[in-house]
């Protein structure tokens, strides 16, 4: 039996067709699919022999003691709606915390803040908070909505592309092939990133800028471009607001005085910017490089403006695009599964929120509710009493990691359901089997808002479930949710809820999946937003003024380390890790270190090192390289038994609460 | 033998098969040709399948602590650039893969012969898509099926009208005729081991495996254990642990490790089995995610340095 | 298969005797397992006839996973043989880790009862870091072992050098069977100076490490050139395989 499905490491959503003839699974990439045109990366093609591990969960189990016991379902159901309603009986709804996941579907997703909304809190949150919430916050200040302007395919029309924080090769390879295809007809390609990356290497221009300078160096270019008089006037007057603001700021930033900043040379800010601005359309894409600072959301917003002073909004092949981590990432920030929006990103203190308590029949909560960088300092506290945990690895992926275990040894209930053991599935009282994407239905909603349909392919191993029927159990018992019958009643739901799903349904999404928004006026979806005006109007031009990074480095702890995947894993390892060719290709933890500093320091490749910063101490292995700076060290966060979460600290960013992933002080012992 | 059948004696044929076999051919699924379970000739398919269906003699991912006796198959719509796939296969592999061996002794194939070129495809290179081998192989002209059929099979055909080899040896020199020839012969004798073509692939590789996964010659596997189990898995050998052991690794560099790729289907294949690892089916050009082309391989003059 | 025995011998290196009655000859390796963690190629140390012995370093992680268990998996012999029995005269040079197949040679060669001239080169980074040192003294009564070290210590009256640089004072003649195991490096020097010192290339045999998995000639991993390691090697004629590119990593 053949299924169509989407694929569940990236945000790209690339389509795949599993073919399980009794003979394991066959995965090949859609060639109708208008995502990735038939073509696939190693962790697409190779790396879906998890779901068959042998150490997949199979049977609920509840802590019992220091150990884990099997449990029936219906035990493990009632064990944990009890406790659950005991907690928040007796301290009261906002005792309780729920950890959605960008993993899961947006039926589920949806599911899962609307349990916690009709228990009472809005303390609903998830790794979009460690990823783009930046992006959701900085993109609906200034263009009115959080996603990436146009579809992957619509890449072919740029003439430019800009890169900025990204390592697309290797986080969003589908992409990072498009943008590499196009160069081979003539296009330009400017990367700005510290370290060497395989576009960076073929790119037009690279500006190697140092970590966490990212609004210096964008000012820089709005400079060069405002003193040339290439800005788009036409634009700038009929669409946007407050440029004479942003002038005023960026009048500070020529490329002379930035290079002290970013250590780029000026000749070369100059060059790409005219590059920008004149070899139009220009598209620019980001990662975590722009959002995992305390600057972050300030950062978008710098990319955003960029982008509307030179005109490149609205026309295919210009435009802003987040590349989004997980799979589902955009799906579950639409579904709401944030603390501070309702689905459809409806503030949670918005009037608005009462239409949906007309459909929910239930009083909703108005208050922000804690962010996942927030909740564990809650727990500590003693403020959040249990938490309930869908899918997160929080132990490994969470900043100040050291913090996040004291705060769960304090919980009194901590309920996880993953598909794996995980660290923190480990410490858990209650643990509840779930089954992959590839053994359920529903609905992923990737990175160029494409709503795509989810298929089965697989049954799931001994008694696991899919998520949405376990929260449906858990729900109605808990927050008298409705009893769902299948995926699809949810979606039918979420497009009565959310404006942007409205014309939506499982049969219109299949094969080839629809961009949002999709509703009576765009009945075929959106490829390009912002066409003729932006949903508040005209755009926002934000003046913004360089920060530093929270940590500098000292004669101490001398370098910067920035963290991040690599192309073989997938954040905290669960499923690649389970995995043989990724788990071979990189099988455990390293950091990168430029070869000089190396050399001074007497470290040899593969040797052991200790890296200390402020917060915390781990061991690994040295990987000697000359694609990063001197100066800067670069570790993934793969990796359970070297918690590179051990050393960042809790610095966030204001407004989005993300914390600094990606500049971090610290030194190398030998 | 040959036969010349009508479509409803080729129905009934499959309908005899069918009582021996496990039957599976070539199916569409939403705009894809796969290979799924078929009940009748008339669900199979003439287009040729999105991929090289390798896993039915070499399975993606298995145990093998544990040899299970196979069921009898038979494929239908194979084609025949993907079946010549398992005849090269077999010279390294059966006989001493078990695993392998046991499948391709109980695997009936049933190959389509392409009536026109396919984009891009250059089997006319290495012989075309009449085979010289083959179970069942099938050549649909107009309504009118022709078909070849080895001793083993040739009992499913008894009742019908024989033919002589004339039609398929026509076929075959006016197909090969129409798909241009690349200069196959000597390659392993012309190729380099220093030329700038392998840093060219190798600055756009994204190492995905694509052309590995999907060329129907690749025969790599790992094994690794999972708890109680040994379990192999296709393997890339663009993948730096291809080759890496505690004594260092024979190609660190990604070049080296494309160079391979192409020294093992034109060089050492050739010296070791006198044959090329290539069937000319263009699928790893296909699947590239950046347009890898292994015809350059073969057409390069390796002048440069 | 049982451990029976376990001897330290130099640091992050040890022997494991099993009990199982060796049908390994010198040269060959078996596919040694640690369940639940994986298999490695691990050549035979003894003699063919004796208990199995493995020396194993623990580098990878199947082989840091060996000091921890009592049973392991064992599949094999797999490959080619050193070819002591063509040869009346057989210069062994050796380095580093690479000495169990040179044990395993010496000890066929004794327990055969046929009379061979064999001589032993054989070179450690340290004093402390040459493996077999009660076998080489045993050894020494009837095989002409010549050791060195890289940089040797205070109680250290040996040679000190490469290898290389002992070869010549070898007292085989030119047309011995010249055996080589050992690193990389290592061994591309030995081949020079062996040919260099006018021994045929006809007569210089290599035991060469790859990356083996399946030992059948399957898998793919371990080729040199057209030939598989596992199955046309490890051990493999200079003559045959000299203009390889990837002979010597």
């Amino acid at each position: 039996m053949a299924a169509l499905t989407v694929c569940p490491y990236c945000g790209t959503g690339c389509q795949i067709i599993v073919n399980d003839l009794r003979n394991g699974e066959r995965v090949i990439g859609y060639s109708k699919s208008l995502v990735n045109e038939g073509k696939l990366c190693i962790k697409g093609s190779s790396g879906l022999s998890y779901n068959f591990s042998r150490e997949r969960l199979k049977y609920p189990f509840v802590k019992r003691g220091e150990g884990f016991v099997r449990a029936s379902w219906d035990s493990a159901i009632e064990e944990t709606s009890r406790r659950l309603t005991d907690i928040v009986n007796k301290y009261g709804p906002d005792s309780v915390a729920f950890l959605s996941s960008a993993k899961s579907t947006n039926e589920e997703n949806f599911l899962m803040q609307k349990i916690a909304r009709m228990t009472g809190t809005n303390n609903v949150d998830h790794c979009a908070r460690s990823c783009h919430s930046p992006t959701a916050l900085g993109l609906i200040t200034t263009l009115g909505a959080g996603a990436a302007t146009g579809s992957i395919k619509s890449l072919e029309d740029s003439r430019t592309f800009f890169v900025i924080g990204s390592n697309t090769t290797e986080q969003h390879p589908i992409i990072g092939t498009k943008i590499m295809n196009e160069l081979k007809r003539g296009k330009n390609l400017i990367v700005a990133d510290p370290r060497t990356t395989q576009l960076a290497e073929i790119a037009t221009i690279h500006l190697r800028f140092k970590p966490g300078t990212d609004t210096a160096l964008l000012n820089s270019l709005m400079f060069v471009i405002l003193k040339e008089h290439l800005e788009d006037e036409e634009f700038i007057k009929g669409r946007t607001q407050g440029f004479e603001e942003l002038e005023r700021e960026i009048e500070k930033y020529s490329p002379e005085i930035t290079e002290s900043i970013t250590g780029v040379k000026p000749d070369a800010i100059r060059e790409a910017a005219v590059m920008i601005a004149k070899e139009k359309p220009t598209s620019i894409l980001y990662a975590m490089g722009i959002t995992q600072h305390i600057h972050g959301t300030e950062n978008v917003m710098s990319v955003s403006n960029l982008s509307l002073i030179t005109g490149n909004v609205g026309v295919r092949g210009s435009g802003i695009f987040p590349l989004r981590g997980q799979n589902n990432v955009q799906g579950s920030s639409d579904m709401g599964a944030l603390s501070e929006w309702y689905p459809g990103y409806v503030p949670v203190d918005s009037p608005k929120v009462s239409d949906l308590e007309n459909v929910w029949k239930k009083d909703l909560p108005r208050k922000k509710g804690l962010t996942l960088s927030e909740m564990f300092d809650a727990a500590s506290d003693g403020k959040i009493r249990a938490m309930y945990v869908m899918g997160e690895n929080p132990l490994v992926t969470e900043a100040a990691v050291s913090d996040v275990e004291k705060g769960i040894d304090n919980l009194e209930l901590l309920v996880v359901q993953d598909i794996f053991m995980t660290l923190t599935a480990g410490v858990a009282d209650i643990v509840l089997p779930a089954a992959t994407s590839l053994e359920k239905e529903g609905t992923f909603t990737n990175t160029e808002r494409r709503i795509q349909k989810v298929n089965k392919v697989y049954d799931c191993p001994g008694e696991a479930m899919p998520d949405w029927w376990i929260l449906n159990e858990i729900g109605k018992r808990v927050a008298g949710t409705k009893d769902y019958s299948s995926p699809k009643e949810i979606f039918e739901e979420i497009c009565r809820v959310v404006p942007s799903y409205s014309g939506a349904t499982y049969e219109n999404i299949y094969p080839n999946g629809k961009q949002w928004p999709i509703d009576s006026a765009n009945p075929e979806g959106t490829e390009v937003l912002h066409g003729s005006t932006f949903p508040i109007g005209r755009a926002k031009l934000v003046p913004i003024a360089y920060g530093p990074p929270a940590e500098m480095v000292d004669a101490k702890y001398n370098f910067i380390m920035t963290t991040g995947r690599n192309y073989y894993h997938w954040h905290s390892g669960t499923m690649t890790r389970k995995t043989d060719i990724l788990q071979r290709e990189s099988p455990s933890s390293y950091a990168e270190i430029n070869v000089d500093d190396a050399k001074k320091l007497g470290i040899r490749n593969s040797q052991n090192i200790t890296i200390e910063s402020r917060h915390g101490s781990i061991e690994t292995k040295a990987i000697l390289t000359d694609k990063i700076p001197s100066g800067i060290i670069f570790v993934p966060f793969h990796f359970d038994e070297s918690r590179v979460n051990r050393l960042v600290g809790k610095s966030l960013d204001p407004l989005s609460k993300m914390p600094e992933y990606k500049v971090v002080a610290v030194r190398l012992v030998v | 033998m040959n036969y010349l059948l009508t479509g409803e004696e080729m129905r009934n044929v499959f309908l005899k098969i069918s009582k021996d076999f496990e039957t599976y051919g070539t199916v569409e699924k939403e705009g894809e040709i796969v290979f799924d379970r078929v009940e009748d000739f008339n669900q199979i398919s003439e287009r040729r399948s999105r991929y090289a269906p390798k896993e039915f003699l070499f399975t993606r991912n298995e145990n093998v602590l544990l040899l299970q006796e196979q069921e009898k198959k038979a494929i239908f719509g194979i084609k025949s650039c993907d079946l010549k796939g398992f005849y090269l296969m077999d010279k390294q592999v059966l006989g001493k893969d078990p695993f392998y061996t046991e499948k391709r002794k109980k695997t009936f194939f049933v190959n389509f012969v392409c009536n026109e070129p396919c984009d891009g495809g250059f089997c006319s290179s290495f012989g075309g898509p009449v085979l010289e081998d083959y179970d069942l192989q099938i050549l649909k002209l107009g309504e009118r099926y022709h078909v070849m059929v080895s001793e083993r099979y040739k009992k499913y055909f008894d009742s019908f009208k024989k033919e002589d080899d004339s039609v398929f040896a026509e076929f075959r020199e006016r197909f090969n005729s129409e798909m241009s020839l690349l200069p196959v012969d000597g390659i392993e004798n012309r190729m380099k081991w220093e030329t700038p073509l392998w840093k060219k692939f190798a600055s756009r590789c994204i190492s995905c495996g694509a052309c590995n996964f999907s060329c129907p010659t690749c025969y790599c596997f790992d094994l690794y254990d999972d708890h109680d189990e040994r379990r192999r898995e296709w393997d890339s050998c663009i993948l730096s642990g291809f080759t890496s052991s505690s004594a260092g690794n024979v190609r660190k560099e990604l070049n080296e490790r494309l160079r391979q790729r192409f020294y093992h289907k034109f060089v050492y294949f050739k010296k070791s089995q006198d044959a090329y690892l290539c069937t000319g089916c263009n699928r790893c050009v296909e699947d590239c995610p950046v347009d890898i082309d292994i015809k350059e391989v073969i057409t390069d003059d390796y002048s440069e340095e | 298969m049982r451990i029976v025995r376990r001897t330290d011998e130099a640091p992050g290196v040890h022997t494991i005797e099993i009990n199982s009655r060796g049908d390994g000859r010198s040269g060959q390796f078996f596919m040694v397992s640690v369940p639940g963690v994986g298999e490695a190629p691990i050549s035979v140390a003894s003699g063919f006839g004796r208990n199995t012995l493995f020396t194993i370093r623990n580098v990878g992680s199947v082989t840091s996973h060996m000091n921890k268990i009592d049973t392991m998996g064992v599949r094999g012999p797999y490959g080619t043989k050193w070819p002591w029995k063509e040869y009346e005269e057989i210069l062994a040079v050796t380095g580093g880790i690479g000495i169990p197949p040179v044990r395993s040679l010496i000890e066929e060669i004794n327990d055969s009862g046929k009379g061979r001239k064999l001589e032993v080169l054989y070179g450690a980074k340290t004093p402390e870091d040459i493996i077999y040192k009660t076998e080489i003294e045993r050894w020494m009564k009837k095989v002409n072992v010549h050791l060195t070290v890289d940089s040797g210590d205070e109680n250290w009256t040996g040679r000190v050098g490469l290898v290389t640089s002992i070869m010549k004072d070898a007292e085989v003649s030119k047309s011995a069977g010249v055996f080589i195991v050992g690193p990389p490096l290592m061994m591309k020097n030995v081949v020079k100076e062996a040919l260099n010192l006018g021994y045929r290339e006809e007569n210089i045999f290599l035991s060469l490490e790859r990356r083996m998995e399946c030992g059948i000639g399957v898998c793919g991993h371990c080729n040199v050139g057209e030939f598989y390691s596992c199955e046309d090697g490890p051990i493999f004629n200079y003559h045959k395989v000299k203009h390889q590119k990837e002979l010597f990593l």
